[in-house]
């Protein structure tokens, strides 16, 4: 019978999940992954809880890294932040088909392999999501000069954003707040940043900004405005290149 | 500015009846003060960024720099875009003019000399507050510094340096700064400001001397093309210092680029592209920008105003032969000849070859060379690059082309695998054209709203005839 092993939607938890299933199976058929969150129960099947630790999550992360390498990894690692309700298969068929060929670094050009595919396109999906954010990602200043911002990302795209601001702004406090996953991401000046778990924070704080930034904030807003050339307004092109959903959390389309 | 000063005035006259010449002189002149005293950050701006628009292009690729970790910013080699305007071209920098004071009379410019439009400069420390503050809101990537002549080309340059300089040592930015060298500037500025930034780039303004000479009489060809040779020469030093010491400063790490009018005078496609292949190759330029002629001044040496909007079409044809240029090892002979001046309305300027040369067609994906792969429209360089690799692994068939990202569409008329084609076809012009069209080729905007005409039997669909170049669609240009 095929085992399905439970687990939370978090980077430890997959990894866990993969931890155990690992133990179990040797093929697709015999084991699989699914979230406690968004579990649907299929038939013939055994259900297991999986006991989210961090050593079992490291243990597969340095799996992965040794014999597939770090650029698989990275895919990896990319595609279990994905939204995608079924990631944890994909993974875990990817790695499991590593296993069948002779040069397992070279996993992702097997791209015929559903599994492996699938793995790619979230990889990619995740990657893009979080490069489109370093752009269009927007801090506001807070009373005690906190840089904040709120995004609502389809995958948990703060762990790719993070190292790109903290290279970009050491010396600042700033914090991005993930409305979608409710996760904060937070940095203090000349420290490294940390990831934590909204448990219901009191958010208030968000609407008391500094002087400064209705100035600034007008300013930005005029400038979007007046740079369009009005003879050659494309509305087309601008929301193939900036769709809508990002525009809600964007000072300039407010 | 006068007539607003005016209006406020007469208001007064009403009120006071005050008649006196003397005190109205006086008045307007303390009025004007004023004005000019109060002008906010935020009308500077404005005006400031309504008349640098029409630069091209807010590009912040080609450079990758981590922070220190003493100051603020960095970059990325890809580049990001941070917003898109109602126009649908990003904005990545902050595109800005330091003064729309100028002493030129460019015909085209919107901040010529003779026009009236409100006047202002920023201050160096204005810049760097605009930069800093828009910069840790993540709004921006960068600065684009452009400018207008003050006084002369020596006194903007050193203005643009001061305000790079504090911005890079006071302020410790570190994001991506392109700046314009001005023409007839001291050699010695240029330079200096070339350290400080990542991209430079000198305005070829138009694609050839006489255009230069009709709609730009204070600007000459040779200024122009002085500090282009000085940044590709100090860049190339610069490449030998970085090979002998790592940490070195940087010269313009992410090249040097230029721009030019579109339309505003009468020069062909094949001029331009002749022009554009030169720069590359002479002045290893690493973009050249074009940009379609708005109209924005009324003048008699300028093309007709015409309903049409700026060129839009050709700009998008310009880009792609650039781009074919660049990527796909053609010249610009190839393109196009003296006897057919100007790309095709219909087909872009690679497949419009293709139709062209099909003597060197059908193409074996299975044995042709990458760079006879990569003139076959409907590949691009990246399904060209993977077709080279799997080919080594197993014989290709065209489903595993589709897979490729190969455009089938286009492409099936012109590629064999293993010898045969996706479907029996013929290999002539007409029927490709005609196949193409149907096939449903998206047509370009232009043609779509053309309207309706009656067709004829012996109508060539390409539209090379004169009746539809575009010369005659300028509108009698010049």
């Amino acid at each position: 019978m095929k085992k399905i092993y439970l687990c939370s939607d978090t980077i430890t938890g997959l990894f866990s999940a993969i931890y155990d299933a690992w133990e179990t199976g040797r093929r697709e058929e015999e084991c699989g992954i699914s979230f406690r969150e968004s579990m649907e129960q299929e038939l013939f099947c055994e259900y297991y809880e999986t006991q989210e630790t961090e050593k079992k999550a490291r243990a597969v992360e340095s799996m992965i890294k040794r014999h597939l390498g770090r650029r698989v990894y990275w895919d990896i690692y990319h595609a279990a932040l994905s939204g995608d309700r079924r990631k944890g298969d994909a993974i875990l068929g990817t790695m499991l088909a590593a296993r069948q060929i002779p040069d397992s670094t070279r996993i992702m050009e097997h791209l015929s392999h559903p599994q492996v595919e699938r793995v790619f396109e979230l990889s990619r999906n995740v990657g893009g999501e979080a490069h489109s954010y370093k752009g269009f990602l927007r801090f506001k200043e807070l009373e005690n000069g906190v840089l904040y911002s709120e995004i609502t990302p389809k995958n948990q795209v703060l762990t790719c954003l993070a190292p790109h601001f903290a290279d970009r702004l050491p010396l600042e406090n700033w914090m991005i707040y993930d409305k979608t996953h409710r996760m904060f991401v937070v940095h203090e000046a000349g420290k490294k940043w940390v990831l934590i778990w909204d448990e219901g924070i009191d958010r208030s704080f968000a609407s008391r900004e500094s002087e400064q930034e209705l100035l600034y904030a007008r300013l930005w807003k005029s400038f979007c405005r007046t740079i369009a050339i009005e003879s050659r307004t494309n509305p087309k092109c601008q929301l193939s290149h900036l769709p809508l959903r990002y525009r809600g959390d964007m000072l300039e389309h407010m | 500015m006068f007539a607003y000063i005016m209006e406020v005035y007469r208001t007064n006259v009403c009120i006071c009846y005050i008649a006196q010449m003397q005190t109205l002189v006086f008045e307007v002149y303390k009025m004007n003060m004023r004005i000019q005293e109060s002008m906010s950050m935020y009308e500077k701006l404005n005006i400031l960024t309504d008349a640098a628009k029409y630069d091209v292009a807010c590009t912040s690729s080609g450079t990758a720099r981590k922070g220190d970790g003493t100051g603020m910013g960095n970059c990325e080699r890809s580049g990001i875009c941070h917003s898109f305007s109602a126009d649908g071209r990003c904005i990545s920098l902050l595109k800005i003019l330091f003064t729309n004071e100028c002493i030129y009379d460019c015909k085209y410019c919107i901040n010529r000399r003779s026009n009236d439009v409100v006047r202002t400069s920023f201050t160096p420390d204005e810049v760097c507050a605009l930069t800093m503050e828009f910069y840790r809101r993540n709004y921006i990537e960068g600065l684009f510094l452009s400018s207008g002549i003050l006084k002369s080309p020596d006194y903007t340059m050193e203005l643009i340096y001061a305000a790079l300089y504090k911005l890079r040592t006071e302020c410790s930015f570190q994001g991506y700064i392109h700046v314009k060298a001005i023409p007839g500037a001291n050699q010695e500025l240029v330079r200096k400001t070339g350290f400080l930034a990542d991209r430079m780039s000198v305005n070829l303004e138009l694609p050839t001397a006489e255009g230069l000479k009709l709609l730009a009489p204070n600007k000459t060809r040779k200024n122009i093309l002085t500090p282009m040779r000085l940044v590709q020469n100090r860049m190339a030093e610069n490449k030998q210092e970085l090979a002998l010491y790592r940490n070195a400063p940087r010269f313009v790490p992410a090249g040097q680029s230029t721009q030019m009018i579109i339309g505003a005078t009468p020069e062909t496609d094949y001029q331009i592209i002749q022009v554009a292949e030169s720069l590359y190759q002479k002045f290893e330029l690493k973009r050249v920008f074009y940009s379609a002629f708005v109209h924005v001044n009324e003048d008699k040496a300028l093309p007709a105003r015409t309903d049409e909007g700026p060129p839009l079409l050709r700009e998008h044809r310009l880009y792609q032969a650039d781009w074919l240029l660049r990527y796909y090892h053609f010249q610009a002979s190839e393109l196009l000849s003296e006897e057919n001046p100007n790309f095709n309305v219909v087909f872009d300027p690679k497949c419009n070859w293709a139709l062209k040369n099909l003597g060197q067609f059908p193409v074996e994906i299975n044995r042709a060379d990458y760079k006879m792969l990569l003139r076959v429209p409907g590949l691009g360089y990246k399904s060209a690059v993977r077709i080279v690799k799997a080919r080594r692994l197993g014989v290709l068939d065209f489903p595993d082309l589709k897979k490729m990202g190969v455009v089938l569409k286009r492409a099936m008329y012109f590629i064999t695998c293993s010898g045969k084609m996706l479907y029996p076809t013929r290999l002539e012009e007409d029927y490709i054209t005609r196949n193409l069209l149907d096939a449903g080729e998206r047509l370009p905007e232009e043609l779509r709203n053309m309207g309706y005409r009656q067709l004829s039997l012996f109508d060539d669909v390409r539209f090379t005839e004169d009746g539809l170049s575009w010369k005659a669609r300028a509108g009698g240009a010049v």
